[in-house]
């Protein structure tokens, strides 16, 4: 490849969004039918399987589910030259009980993880037969994964699985996500997630578990956080007690806390257990830690030809990028090695609510960012 | 008369049963049938967009089942029309077709009328508020008539577990079924009787059927059509296709008291035209019902007429743009 081939790739991702109109329907269709069947983080069974059988029906190689739940297949490319990873994750928030129906409206899909990831994984199901009907192939083989058991306690471990005994040479992974167009992360955090627990033993103590969590609220809020390595502590759940008037026995916080360096992690993830220590010291209170998800510090850094080519990409489309550059999803990659990019393809709202949106017209110009920067990794230009 | 425990064997399926769509096409081809889909609408403009886009995508572009979807709608207020042909539907006003024979009010003058405007050999109706639209709610209900060509009406019901333990469990259809129609047709038509969900808004009927049946434009078409096509050809003409679930708008109580009345009116109807019953006074076309305001109760009066539109094989411009003249009726 040379740099004529270049600005054929560029000139051919100016022309995509018209030429993927006539594909509109049958993504639009894919996310429906998605997001219509439940898969809460570790009972994404159902959804995987009605992927697979998309990978089936476009007569892609190797379809199979893995002993994770994985579900993956491979559009083979010409020459075989390297394998790139495309991957969307399969699970939402939502539980299987309440209703996942969606609507389509002139401009928005609106249901309950229309955005968080039924899209990202209906392009996954769809570019298949996009790409023939383009007439697009590509040299590398493009290994297509719907990933199980990521959110939350998920921790990314049907990404983590498949990375650590796939058996492909993977060159190149991109993470698609539903929202939103601009996402352009390609950089891992160093994070924990973690839930404290705390328990009062009624024949011992009079105190609520609440006062009990407040303490340690308190204690957490007192910690020296390092601001030249932008560690961060972000308290997201919270619960306990049943009745009003009754002291709480148990109660619960989950809490995230991120930063720029392990070590920092490291560090205040000790302090917090020697604060929890402390607190068991009281009479009749138990408190303990158990970690949910770790994410490691890495990825590629700006000038890398990958994040270069994408933004190049996402310009010629007018993709505003946005500003974060940090993804969990990201974290997988770095444990492997892999150079990897987590974009988005439409814009939408209300996240992880059951009135959750995507806007219908930006998504043909996120799926020609998608297949300009394949196209450019294709052909030698991100590596 | 037809041993229902054989027929409700030979003639009840589950749509898994068709989820070979490759040699549903294959057989369709095979017998050169034309399908066509009719979503009949008033104001839906919160469901159709997808019900347009799966059948359009699934059942057109990806397994090219239907010939045509097109949507028959009664003069909505809202953006049904507009959402509905920016995914691809054939939309019509159902007072546009045939205008010299009027326009009447109701579902079943969009059913009649489409039997005009549409080609297939088949036609599918689907009602256009399912919210858990699936490309089962077609090929589910079209399969039977293409794989048993005796088979002319097939009716959708819903809610069936795959997985069936042997406890045993009541099935059956919505409310006015079950305290009205299947008491009917216990007494009437038993064999009738068997269809689980006789008024469920989902069929599937060949043309040739269709044209020759007489259409009350009101709530009471289904019931007419079963009894119609069940003296013209008995029970075996019927199959049955359990599609899941139907996740749809939920009809308050007065409403279904409408629906009773219209379809009270029209069994009475059928009862004499048949000589099952005879010297039926004039029934009134008032339905009476009330409401309470603090200590008053006001009566509210509905008038529901049962117009019928003529089979369409008796129309001259569907004799004309069918070929039809000439070759008499039949």
């Amino acid at each position: 490849m040379n740099g004529e081939d270049l600005e054929k790739i560029l000139e051919r991702v100016r022309r995509l969004p018209d030429e993927l109109s006539r594909f509109r329907e049958m993504l639009l269709a894919n996310v429906a039918m998605i997001t219509e069947i439940p898969a809460p983080t570790f009972a994404e069974q159902d959804r995987i399987a009605f992927l697979e059988q998309r990978f089936n029906e476009c007569g892609l190689q190797n379809c199979s589910i893995d002993e994770v739940g994985n579900g993956s297949a491979i559009l083979p490319g010409s020459e075989g030259a390297g394998t790139i990873l495309l991957t969307a994750h399969a699970d939402t928030p939502f539980p299987a009980s309440i209703n996942h129906t969606c609507t389509i409206d002139f401009e928005r899909i609106i249901g309950p993880g229309v955005a968080d990831n039924s899209l990202g994984l209906a392009v996954l199901a769809t570019l298949p037969s996009i790409l023939e009907g383009l007439k697009i192939r590509f040299r590398s083989d493009l290994l297509l994964l719907g990933a199980v058991h990521s959110l939350d306690a998920g921790n990314q471990q049907g990404l983590r699985f498949f990375l650590a005994n796939s058996e492909h040479a993977l060159t190149t992974c991109i993470s698609i996500e539903g929202v939103p167009l601009g996402r352009l992360r390609f950089r891992s955090m160093a994070s924990f997630g973690a839930v404290i627990s705390c328990h009062v033993d009624r024949k011992l103590s009079r105190i609520s578990a609440i006062d009990v969590l407040n303490q340690i609220i308190l204690r957490l809020r007192d910690m020296k956080l390092q601001e030249q390595t932008n560690t961060e502590l972000v308290l997201g759940v919270i619960e306990g007690g049943i009745l009003y008037k009754v002291a709480a026995r148990n109660a619960r916080l989950k809490f995230q806390l991120r930063s720029d360096s392990d070590q920092s992690v490291m560090e205040i993830s000790d302090e917090i257990t020697g604060i929890l220590d402390e607190v068991n010291r009281q009479i009749g209170i138990s408190a303990h830690m158990n970690v949910i998800v770790r994410t490691r510090y890495g990825g590629l850094d700006s000038s890398h030809p990958l994040v270069s080519m994408a933004r190049r990409v996402m310009r010629i489309q007018g993709v505003e990028l946005r500003n974060s550059i940090h993804s969990s999803v990201i974290s997988g990659y770095v444990e492997q090695d892999i150079p990897a990019l987590c974009i988005g393809i439409t814009n939408g709202e209300n996240l992880n609510d059951t009135d959750e949106f995507v806007e219908i017209e930006p998504i043909m110009r996120g799926l020609a960012q998608l297949i300009g920067i394949l196209l450019a990794i294709d052909g030698g230009y991100c590596g | 008369m037809v041993n229902i425990h054989d027929w409700l064997k030979s003639n009840t399926f589950h749509h898994g049963q068709f989820w070979n769509l490759l040699r549903l096409i294959e057989e369709k081809e095979k017998r050169e049938l034309t399908i066509s889909l009719c979503l009949p609408t008033l104001n839906e403009e919160k469901t159709i967009g997808k019900e347009v886009v799966l059948f359009k995508s699934e059942l057109q572009d990806r397994y090219p089942l239907l010939d045509e979807i097109a949507v028959i709608d009664s003069g909505s207020t809202d953006q049904t029309l507009d959402v509905a042909a920016s995914f691809g539907a054939d939309v019509y006003l159902s007072s546009d077709i045939l205008p010299e024979m009027g326009s009447k009010k109701g579902k079943g003058e969009n059913l009649w009328k489409a039997i005009y405007q549409l080609r297939g050999d088949i036609i599918i109706y689907v009602d256009a508020d399912i919210k858990n639209i699936h490309p089962r709610f077609v090929y589910g209900l079209v399969a039977p008539l293409i794989y048993r060509p005796e088979i002319r009406y097939v009716k959708a019901f819903y809610d069936r577990p795959l997985a069936l333990s042997d406890m045993i469990r009541p099935s059956g259809g919505g409310r006015v079924t079950e305290i009205l129609v299947r008491p009917l047709f216990s007494l009437f038509f038993p064999e009738l009787t068997a269809l689980i969900q006789p008024l469920s808004g989902e069929y599937a009927v060949r043309r040739e059927v269709l044209e020759r049946l007489s259409f009350p434009v009101g709530y009471g078409v289904e019931t007419a059509h079963l009894i119609d096509v069940y003296s013209e050809y008995g029970l075996d003409a019927f199959a049955q296709t359990d599609l899941d679930q139907r996740i749809h708008r939920h009809h308050d109580i007065r409403d279904l008291g409408k629906m009773s009345f219209g379809i009270l009116r029209t069994f009475f109807k059928r009862l004499e035209e048949k000589g099952i019953v005879h010297d039926l006074p004039e029934l009134t076309a008032n339905l009476r019902q009330f409401q309470a305001r603090k200590d008053r109760y006001d009566q509210v009066i509905h008038e529901i007429f049962d117009e019928e539109r003529p089979p369409m094989i008796e129309i001259e411009a569907y004799r004309k743009k069918t070929g039809l003249n000439g070759k008499g009726s039949g």
